[in-house]
C-alpha cells in the first residue's frame, strides 16, 4: 500500500499542480491585503486611532438600516445580530477590528472556506483518476498485479494528504504574506465565539472569548473537513467523468451554484440537504446566521459527511466494476 | 538518499502533522460550538468592571449629533446633515471642531432615546464630545400625521396635546441623562418645526401642539447650566417649500444649513479665547 501511495505522491509532485496552488495563493493574497490596508487607512483618516467610536458608529448605522422598509427582512436580521455582537464587543471594550497579520489571516480564511478554498482543492482533486484516462496511462496502472481498489484508495489517500498540505499552506502564506502589511502580531489577541441564534435573536449566554491563535485553530480545522468533503467529491467526478476539463467544469458549477444559493435561498428550504450550502462551517464559529434557518453545526456536519460518504462509495463501486476501453 | 525518497519523506511528514493539527482544531471546533457553555471567560464580576476608558477631550468644539432624522440629516442629499454642516461652518471661521459621531436614527422618539442613553458606546461617545446636538420630539408628536398624509385620519388636538405631555415626561429624563453623562458638554436641543405650515387642516393645531412642546423643552432645559435651546419654527414658517424635501417632513439641504448657521451663532463666538 505504501508504495502505490508513495508513488501517487510523487506523482503529484512531479506535476506540480501543488506549486501552482501555491503560486496563485502567493499572487492573490498581496491583492487582498493591500485591499485590505486601503480600507484600515481610510478609517484611520476619519477615527483616528479610536475604534469604539467606529464600532459605534457601524451600529448607529445598523440601526438605522432597521427602520427602512426599503431593507428586505432578511438582511434586517443580518443587522440585528451584528448590532447586538457589535455592543457585545463594545461593553467588553474588545477591539473586533484590529487589524494585524493574525486577524486578516482569520478574516481571509472565513471568506474563502466556502469557495475559494474548495476551488483549490479541486485543482489537485478532480483530475485525479480522470487525467491518467486522458493520458492513457491508467492502463499501465491497472495491469499490474494489483487489486484495482487498492491503486483507487492510494490516490484517495494522497488526495487527503494534499488537502492537509494546502489547508495549512493556505494559513501560512495568508499569514506571511499579510504580516507584511499589517505586522505579525495578534496571536493572543480575544476573539468572540460562541454566539448562538435562535431566530432573529442572539443567545449570549454562551458567549467566551478565546485567544486568536485558538480560533484559528478550529477554523482551520473546520475549513478542513470542508474541504475533505470538497476532495471526495471532486475524486468521485474524477472516476465518473473522462476528461479532465470535464470534471473541473462539472465541480466549478457545484460550487458556484452553492454560492448563488447561499445567496438567496432562504426560501426554498429544503435546498439544505445540498451540500454546496452547507460549506460555510466558519460561520457557525463565528456566529453569522446560516443561509438556511434551521441548519446547525451538527447539520450541516452530518449533510456534508453523508456527501463524501456516498460519493466515495459510488467511486469505489465505478472504478472496480467498470470497463476501461481506451 | 535520491530525490523521490526525500520528496516522499518530506511531503509525507509534513502532511502528516498537517493532518493531526487540522483534525485537533476540528475536534476542538466541534466541542467548541456544540457546547459553548464550556469556559464562560466573562463572570459576572469582570463584566462590572470592564468599564470603557474615559476618553480625552481634543476640542470643545467637537461635535456629536443625537436623537432622531433630523439629527441622522435625512432629507439632506449630500448626506452631511446639521451636524456636519455645523462642523464645517466652525472650521470655516478657523475653529477647531471635528465630528466624533452621528448617533442620529430614524424614526427614533423620546422613549427609545432613554434605553440608548444607557449603551456604554453611546456614553463612550458622548464624553468625548464638547457640544452635543440634540434633536427628539417630532416623532412623538407627528408619527400620527404620516398616517395623515397617507390618506388617514387626522389627529385631534386632544391626541397631540396628550403626545406632547408624555414625551416631555421623557424628555426631562433625557436631559437629565445627557447631563450626567457629561456636564461639561454644551448641550444644544433643535428644537421643532412645524412642517405642516402650508396645509391647511393641521396647520393650526400643529402650530399649537409644536409651540407648546418647544416651551416645554425650553424649560426643561433651562433647568441646567451649559444648555442651549436653538429655535427653528420660524426658519420654516413661511420657507416650507424652499427647506423642506420631498418628503415634505424633513429639511432639505438648504434647510440644514440654516439650522446649523443658528447652532453657530448660538454657541458663541469663539469659545477657545
Amino acid at each position: 500500500m505504501i508504495p502505490l501511495v508513495k508513488n501517487e505522491m510523487i506523482k503529484m509532485i512531479k506535476k506540480k499542480r501543488f506549486y501552482v496552488i501555491l503560486l496563485v495563493l502567493v499572487v492573490l493574497v498581496p491583492m487582498f491585503a493591500y485591499a485590505q490596508l486601503k480600507v484600515s487607512m481610510n478609517s484611520q483618516e476619519k477615527y483616528g486611532d479610536d475604534w469604539r467610536r467606529q464600532v459605534q458608529q457601524g451600529i448607529t448605522d445598523n440601526q438605522n438600516s432597521l427602520g427602512s422598509d426599503r431593507v428586505p427582512e432578511e438582511w434586517k436580521k443580518y443587522r440585528k445580530i451584528y448590532i447586538q455582537q457589535m455592543k457585545y464587543y463594545l461593553e467588553h471594550d474588545i477591539n473586533p477590528q484590529q487589524t494585524g497579520g493574525v486577524s486578516f489571516t482569520r478574516e481571509f480564511l472565513n471568506n474563502a472556506a466556502t469557495l475559494f478554498i474548495p476551488l483549490l482543492i479541486m485543482g489537485v482533486g478532480s483530475d485525479i483518476v480522470s487525467s491518467e484516462r486522458t493520458t492513457g496511462t491508467v492502463k499501465m496502472l491497472l495491469t499490474r498485479p494489483i487489486r484495482r481498489w487498492k491503486i483507487l484508495l492510494s490516490k484517495l489517500i494522497t488526495l487527503l494528504m494534499f488537502v492537509s498540505l494546502i489547508v495549512v499552506s493556505a494559513y501560512v502564506i495568508c499569514y506571511l504574506i499579510s504580516g507584511l502589511f499589517f505586522g505579525y502580531g495578534g496571536f493572543n489577541m480575544p476573539v468572540l465565539t460562541g454566539f448562538v441564534l435562535n431566530g432573529a435573536e442572539v443567545d449570549i449566554s454562551g458567549v467566551h472569548a478565546v485567544p486568536q491563535w485558538e480560533y484559528l485553530l478550529m477554523q482551520a480545522g473546520l475549513i478542513w473537513f470542508v474541504s475533505i468533503t470538497v476532495a471526495m467529491l471532486a475524486f468521485m467526478v474524477s472516476v465518473l467523468v473522462r476528461s479532465t476539463a470535464a470534471s473541473i467544469v462539472i465541480m466549478m458549477a457545484a460550487l458556484i451554484a452553492g454560492n448563488i444559493l447561499t445567496n438567496m435561498a432562504s426560501a426554498w428550504t429544503s435546498a439544505k440537504y445540498l451540500f454546496m450550502v452547507n460549506l460555510g462551517l466558519t460561520n457557525y464559529l463565528a456566529g453569522s446566521p446560516a443561509p438556511i434557518e434551521g441548519m446547525t453545526l451538527g447539520f450541516s456536519l452530518m449533510i456534508l459527511a453523508i456527501w463524501a460518504v456516498c460519493s466515495l462509495f459510488v467511486s469505489f463501486l465505478v472504478f472496480t466494476k467498470q470497463d476501461i476501453l481506451n | 538518499m535520491n530525490s523521490t525518497s526525500r520528496i516522499w519523506t518530506t511531503t509525507g511528514l509534513i502532511s502528516g502533522v498537517s493532518t493531526v493539527l487540522l483534525l485537533c482544531g476540528f475536534l476542538y471546533a466541534v466541542k467548541d460550538i456544540m457546547n459553548p457553555l464550556g469556559a464562560p471567560i466573562f463572570d459576572e464580576q469582570t463584566r462590572q468592571e470592564s468599564v470603557l476608558p474615559t476618553p480625552e477631550i481634543e476640542s470643545v468644539l467637537d461635535v456629536t449629533a443625537i436623537g432622531d432624522s433630523l439629527a441622522k440629516g435625512t432629507g439632506d442629499d449630500t448626506g452631511n446633515g446639521y451636524a456636519r454642516r455645523t462642523v464645517q461652518i466652525l472650521k470655516e471661521r478657523g475653529d477647531q471642531s471635528k465630528l466624533v459621531n452621528n448617533l442620529g436614527i430614524n424614526g427614533l422618539t423620546t422613549a427609545k432615546l432613554i434605553p440608548l442613553l444607557d449603551e456604554k458606546g453611546v456614553q463612550y461617545v458622548l464624553k468625548q464630545s464638547g457640544v452635543i446636538l440634540l434633536s427628539i420630539g417630532g416623532n412623538d408628536l407627528f408619527q400620527e400625521t404620516e398616517k395623515f398624509q397617507s390618506g388617514g385620519e387626522l389627529p385631534t388636538e386632544m391626541e397631540l396635546e396628550k403626545s406632547v405631555t408624555e414625551a416631555s415626561e421623557n424628555f426631562k429624563q433625557i436631559v437629565k441623562k445627557l447631563v450626567d453623562i457629561n456636564p461639561d458638554a454644551q448641550l444644544v436641543y433643535v428644537s421643532l418645526y412645524n412642517p405642516f405650515a402650508d396645509l391647511e387642516g393641521i396647520k393650526e393645531i400643529g402650530n399649537k401642539a409644536v409651540t407648546h412642546w418647544n416651551s416645554l423643552a425650553m424649560q426643561t432645559m433651562s433647568e441646567y447650566k451649559r444648555t442651549l435651546v436653538v429655535p427653528t419654527y420660524d426658519l420654516f414658517s413661511n420657507n416650507g417649500p424652499l427647506y423642506l424635501s420631498g418628503d415634505h417632513f424633513h429639511p432639505n439641504g438648504e434647510g440644514y444649513q440654516s439650522i446649523a448657521e443658528r447652532i453657530v451663532q448660538g454657541l458663541g463666538k469663539s469659545v477657545v479665547e
